[in-house]
Parts: C-alpha cells; sequence; structure tokens
C-alpha cells in the first residue's frame, strides 16, 4: 500500500507534447481509473509510472520516493499487460515465479507463495501449462498472478480486459474488485470503457488530449460532471447534448420551450448547450409529479430487455429515453414523456465547460 | 477416362480438349504434378545422374584413368576408411563446421541485437547494408582480399604491428598453429550475414510487452535475452543452424582459395580432400568414394532439417 503522486507530468515525443503537465494524487489503498478516449495519453501516464517511459518534465512520487530515476523494479511495482505479455515458453508456474526467481528467493518460498497466489485465482490445476494452452479469460488471471506473486506496492492494469468477450469482462470485472477488497493494494487501472471505469474505481480521472478533464468518484463524475465532453463520455446511452438558447426561466430547443429553473451563471438570451441523461426521459406514467412532460412520436425503439431506448425529436434535435422493458411501445405512436429538469444541466457552447 | 471416351472420334481438336478436359476434371489430383513435371526431369537429371555415377565410381576401380575400371565392391571404402588423411580431413571438416557455425551464430546474433537497436532509422539502413555485404562478394573475391589482408607484409600485420601487439609479422594462412584460426575468422566473417538477417526478421517479431514484462520483473540484459529472446528465436535458431551445418560441411572454394588445405594437411577438409584426391592425385574412384562419404554426413543433417521444418509448419 502506497500512495501516488503525479505532479506536473510532462511527456514529449520529439517535438509533440503527448502529456501536459497532469496532476493526480492517489491515497493509499485507492483504486484509481484513467478513462478516456483513445490517444488521450492514458498509456503514456501509465507507463510512466511504470518506469518504461521517460518522463520529460515534472515528478512522479511513489510511497514517498521521488521514482524519476527509479527503474521499474525498483519502483515497487506490477502490471498487467492488454495483451497478457506472459512468457510463452514458461509454464504457468514459471511465468508466476520468475520475479521471485530473479530477486533469488529460495525456492521453497517461491513454492509457497506461487501456490498460494495459484490458489486464490483458481489457477492450481493450470500451473504445468504453457500459456498457449490456455483460453483469454485464464491468462488474464495468470498475468494477475504474475503480478499479485511480488507482493508490489502498486498494481498497474492497462486495458487488461479489453481482449476479452463481455461476459467474460464482467466476470472478470467482478474478480478484480474483489482481489482489490482482499489485498487492498494501491491500483491504477487503464481503460476506456465507461463502465469499467464507473463499476471499479474509487476515483475516476477523466482525461483528454493529453490533459485531465476531470477527477473525483464515479459520483461526482457522473453526476455532477464539469464539462460537456465528461458528461458525454460517461454514461450510456450518452447524454443528451442539443444547442439551445435561454429564456426567462425556460430553454428554448428549436421552436419547442422547456421550463427550466436556469443555473445561476446562465441569463436570458444566452445560447448554451443542454444536457440531459437517458435515464431522466421516461414515458410520463412512470415519472414524478413535478417533471415537465412533452408529446413527441417515437421514431425508434432498441428493447435491451431491462429497459428500452425510446428516440424522438423535440425542437429538430434526436433525443433518447429510457421506458420500463415491459412497456407496451410502439414505432409511430405518439405518447407523452417527461424531462426530469432537476437533472439537467448546461455546458458553455465554446468551452465545453459545465455553467452551474 | 475423359480421354478414353472422346478419344473414338480421332480428330486433332477434340483430342486436345479432351487432354485439357482431363486436366480440369483432374484438378485436384495430377495437375499440380503435370507443371512440375518439366522441372522434375531436368532436376532428376541434373541431380540424379551425376549422384548415381558418383556412387557406382566409388565401386570401380581406376575409373576415367583406366578404359576397363574392374568393379572392386567396398575396397575404396575400406581404404578410405583405413586412411589417415581421412581421418584427420574429417577431424579437421568438424572443427571448422563447428567453429565456424560458433562464430556465425556469436556474431550473427549479436550483430542483429545492436542494428535491432532503437536508433535513427536511417542510420539502422545503412548498418544492415554494410553488415550484409560479405555475403555478398563471391568466395573467390572474399579469399583474395583476406589473402592480402593477412599476407605477411599485409595491412592486418602492419597495424597489430603498429599497435604493438607483435613483434614481427606473421603469417597467417602459412603458420600451421594459426591457419585454422584465421581460416575461422574469414569463415565467420564471410558467414554471419545469413544469421544475421535470419534473426532479424525474428527479433522483429518479439512482441515488446514481454521485453517490458520482463523489465517489471526485475530482469537485465541477459536475463531478457535467455528468458524472452533465445526461447522466441528457438525455432529459427535451430533452422538456420541446421541449414549452416548443412552448407559449412561441404564448402570448398574459401577453403581451397585460402590455404588450399594446408600448410601441410593442417585446414585439410574433406572437400579439399576430395578435390585433391581427384583432380591432383587423379586417383577417382577414392576421390568418389570421399565424395560419397561427404553426401552420406550432408544427407544426414538434411533430414533433421527437413524434420524440423515439417515439425514447424
Ligand atoms: N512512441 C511514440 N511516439 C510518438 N507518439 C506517441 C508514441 N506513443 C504514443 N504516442 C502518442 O501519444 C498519445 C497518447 O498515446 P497513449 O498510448 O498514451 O494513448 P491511450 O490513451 O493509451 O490510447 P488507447 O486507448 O488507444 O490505448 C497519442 O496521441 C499517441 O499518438
Ligand atoms: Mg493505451
Amino acid at each position: 500500500m502506497s500512495n501516488i503522486e503525479i505532479r506536473d507530468l510532462v511527456k514529449r515525443y520529439g517535438t509533440v507534447e503527448a502529456l501536459h503537465a497532469i496532476n493526480i494524487k492517489i491515497e493509499p489503498g485507492e483504486f484509481a481509473v484513467l478513462v478516456g478516449p483513445s490517444g488521450c495519453g492514458k498509456s503514456t501516464t501509465l507507463r510512466m509510472v511504470a518506469g518504461l517511459e521517460t518522463i520529460s518534465g515534472g515528478e512522479i512520487v511513489i510511497g514517498d520516493r521521488v521514482v524519476n530515476g527509479l527503474r521499474p523494479k525498483e519502483r515497487g511495482i506490477a502490471m498487467v499487460f492488454q495483451n497478457y505479455a506472459l512468457y510463452p515458453s514458461k509454464t504457468v508456474y514459471q511465468n508466476m515465479a520468475f520475479s521471485l526467481k530473479l530477486s533469488r528467493v529460495p525456492k521453497d518460498v517461491i513454492d509457497q507463495k506461487v501456490r498460494a497466489v495459484a490458489e486464490i485465482l483458481e489457477l492450481t490445476e493450470l500451473l504445468e501449462r504453457k500459456p498457449g494452452a490456455l483460453s483469454g479469460g485464464q491468462r488474464q488471471r495468470v498475468a494477475m498472478g504474475r503480478a499479485i506473486v511480488r507482493d508490489p506496492k502498486v498494481f498497474l492494469f492497462d486495458e487488461p480486459l479489453s481482449n476479452l468477450d463481455a461476459k467474460l469482462r464482467g466476470q472478470m470485472r467482478v474478480e478484480i474488485k474483489r482481489l482489490h477488497q482482499r489485498l487492498k493494494n494501491t491500483i491504477i487501472y487503464v481503460t476506456h470503457d465507461q463502465v469499467e471505469a464507473m463499476t471499479l474505481a474509487d476515483r475516476i480521472v477523466v482525461m483528454r488530449d493529453g490533459h485531465i478533464e476531470q477527477q473525483g468518484t464515479p459520483d461526482e463524475i457522473f453526476h455532477d460532471p464539469a464539462s460537456e465532453f465528461v458528461a458525454g463520455f460517461m454514461g450510456s446511452p450518452a447524454m443528451n447534448l442539443v444547442k439551445a438558447t435561454a429564456g426567462a426561466d425556460a430553454i428554448t430547443i428549436g421552436d419547442t420551450s422547456i421550463p427550466w429553473a436556469l443555473p445561476a451563471s446562465i441569463s436570458n438570451g444566452d445560447t448554451l448547450t443542454f444536457g440531459l441523461r437517458p435515464e431522466d426521459i421516461r414515458p410520463a406514467i412512470d415519472a414524478s409529479e413535478v417533471s415537465t412532460r412533452l408529446t413527441v412520436t417515437l421514431e425508434l425503439i432498441e428493447q435491451l430487455g431491462t429497459e428500452k431506448l425510446i428516440y424522438f425529436t423535440v425542437g429538430g434535435h434526436s433525443f433518447v429515453g429510457k421506458a420500463e422493458g415491459r412497456a407496451d411501445l410502439r414505432v409511430g405512436q405518439s405518447i407523452e414523456v417527461a424531462f426530469d429538469m432537476v437533472h439537467a444541466y448546461g455546458f458553455s457552447p465554446n468551452s465545453g465547460a459545465r455553467l452551474r | 477416362m475423359a480421354m478414353e471416351a472422346q478419344g473414338q472420334g480421332p480428330n486433332f481438336s477434340t483430342r486436345g480438349a479432351s487432354l485439357f478436359q482431363a486436366i480440369r476434371d483432374n484438378s485436384a489430383g495430377a495437375t499440380p504434378y503435370l507443371f512440375l513435371l518439366p522441372c522434375l526431369v531436368i532436376l532428376g537429371a541434373l541431380l540424379g545422374v551425376p549422384l548415381y555415377k558418383v556412387v557406382e565410381y566409388s565401386l570401380f576401380d581406376n575409373v576415367i584413368i583406366k578404359p576397363d575400371p574392374i568393379f572392386v565392391g567396398l575396397d575404396n571404402y575400406s581404404n578410405l576408411l583405413s586412411d589417415s588423411g581421412f581421418w584427420s580431413a574429417l577431424l579437421n571438416t568438424g572443427i571448422f563446421t563447428i567453429g565456424s557455425v560458433l562464430g556465425h551464430l556469436v556474431v550473427g546474433m549479436s550483430l542483429a541485437m545492436m542494428v535491432n537497436a532503437d536508433i535513427h532509422p536511417r542510420a539502422r539502413t545503412i548498418f544492415r547494408s554494410l553488415l550484409i555485404l560479405p555475403w555478398i562478394f563471391t568466395a573467390a573475391v572474399v579469399a583474395l582480399n583476406w589473402q592480402l589482408l593477412l599476407n605477411p607484409f599485409g595491412v592486418i600485420n602492419y597495424w597489430l604491428g603498429a599497435a604493438g601487439i607483435i613483434n614481427e609479422p606473421l603469417d597467417w594462412l602459412g603458420d600451421a598453429n594459426l591457419a585454422m584460426w584465421s581460416l575461422l575468422l574469414i569463415s565467420t566473417w564471410r558467414g554471419y550475414p545469413f544469421i544475421m538477417v535470419s534473426f532479424l526478421s525474428g527479433l522483429q517479431s518479439v512482441p515488446r510487452e514481454l521485453y517490458e514484462a520482463a523489465e517489471i520483473d526485475g530482469a537485465n540484459f541477459f536475463h531478457k535475452f535467455w528468458h524472452v529472446t533465445v526461447p522466441q528465436l528457438k525455432p529459427v535458431i535451430y533452422g538456420v543452424v541446421l541449414l549452416d551445418l548443412i552448407w559449412t560441411f561441404q564448402l570448398f572454394p574459401l577453403v581451397w582459395l585460402t590455404t588450399g588445405g594446408g600448410p601441410g594437411r593442417v585446414t585439410e577438409v574433406l572437400s579439399t580432400l576430395t578435390y585433391r584426391l581427384a583432380f591432383v592425385d587423379f586417383q577417382f574412384s577414392q576421390a568418389a568414394t570421399a565424395a560419397v562419404s561427404i553426401l552420406v554426413i550432408s544427407a544426414a543433417f538434411t533430414i533433421l532439417y527437413l524434420r524440423n521444418e515439417t515439425r514447424n509448419k
């Protein structure tokens, strides 16, 4: 268990700056998830913490040591790679024992540790197999086993589940969460999957184009997004984001006016990006009294089982809402939907910053 | 069958058509062999006939020299096996072959790893091209070059003398104690590019994540080499080493044109022994016998190589 502090971290590739002075502070035992679209610099950050990538500027502190000059093995970290990076010529046992063997740990101690970890990860039966004879999920567990055996202060994961199918990904997610509850190590976990980020993290760091867009607990990130980007990135389906004009205690979307208690920084006549999550748009019968009701025509319905996604147009803009999975709805039907405006957001149309 | 059925109308054009028909009907079976046929015939004539002749010669006495050679069975073989010259040539061949292949491996692999390092792409291309050069020259040019370099009055002696490493010029190729070493130096220089090139493509296919994982596991340069590079290159290494063994084992021009098997018989290998028996001593039958011995040993390596290749499929 160690805290991690990243101070003004910069990465340059030649003349291109890939990371612009980012700052992250992770408490001991915290599960931090770096999330963001492809190319935003998540892996680069993680690999700099691991010591696989040189640091162009700033400092990384693990525990109470600045680790900038330390080699990977001196940093007390273990890493799980996206493609597992298991040694193909070694058995599962040898893969897990390799780092201990290199640090000249006595054979019987190695054996004891490897078997203990194999027990936790249900790998005991597979110890003599080579990675080539394992399924994707089993390889994933071996990769984690290899990391755990070293008893590191910090775990680093780079998209560890992205090569697994959806069902297995869900299972492994739970396993990783359990493992964290049991081992209580500090973890930095990189993913572009916002569901993984939401479910695993104590702290989410949303990155974009080499800087940090917002960091906070999953609740903060989801319910109190700092920008249009964060609001649109987290949540599935994505938040409805449309151009609108502010009126007196209302906004106008196209030709439709919707009553809304404007946030303080928005005044009459401003243009803004209006945001409302699909969860907050429901058929009126399911909704509470306070919501605003509009009559719309259903254009498309997606049945997800537990719920239906309903698509319709308001003021020339397409919207998505959510209905009960059992709701009796048909395309072309005209229904009343309720906009729960208490949970609506406004964003600056230029900077994308949240208007509060 | 198609041919038989249609062959009743002895009209040329329908016969032609039916032939094509037959080929087409058999597309999965005989067609590939039909296309291979000319090649097989030529290869058979060029390889099979001489091969047969050599084996035949080795069973007769005084072939070519005398008009009526006599069949002597395996006499030539027992002569060869009781000849100390043959055994010393066999030993030299072993030393030369293993020494050369080891030299190729060490130099080729080291250079492959150096050239594969993260350097400027243009520098890398230049290094690669330069390092492949020894492979391009014909053996005669290589031999002549090294003879000049290693000559008692050559550049190498001059440099070593100027650097104070040797007091008087050495006859690298003419000194019985140095000749085999010099030969191995030349052979290594000549042969490493093949190994280097093969390993380079192998090295490039090793996933970078493996090295990174090893680094995090605490591996140093040698650990990474031993635990990641070597296992990943193992199939390549095995195949390339066997090929190199086969080639080096029967290598003739480089040895003949540098030391000529001398001084005395110090660097005599099976190939030069065979040549000497045939074209210096005019004992063609005995030469054929020596040639068959090379053939048998080479064939053994080749079978190993082919077996490895099919296993890798
Ligand atoms: N070796 C390199 N040379 C030049 N630019 C690089 C190099 N490695 C990464 N980059 C650039 O740095 C930026 C961040 O890359 P990084 O790999 O950290 O993205 P990522 O957030 O992990 O994306 P993904 O989700 O696709 O893995 C990208 O724009 C990428 O093009
Ligand atoms: Mg990445």
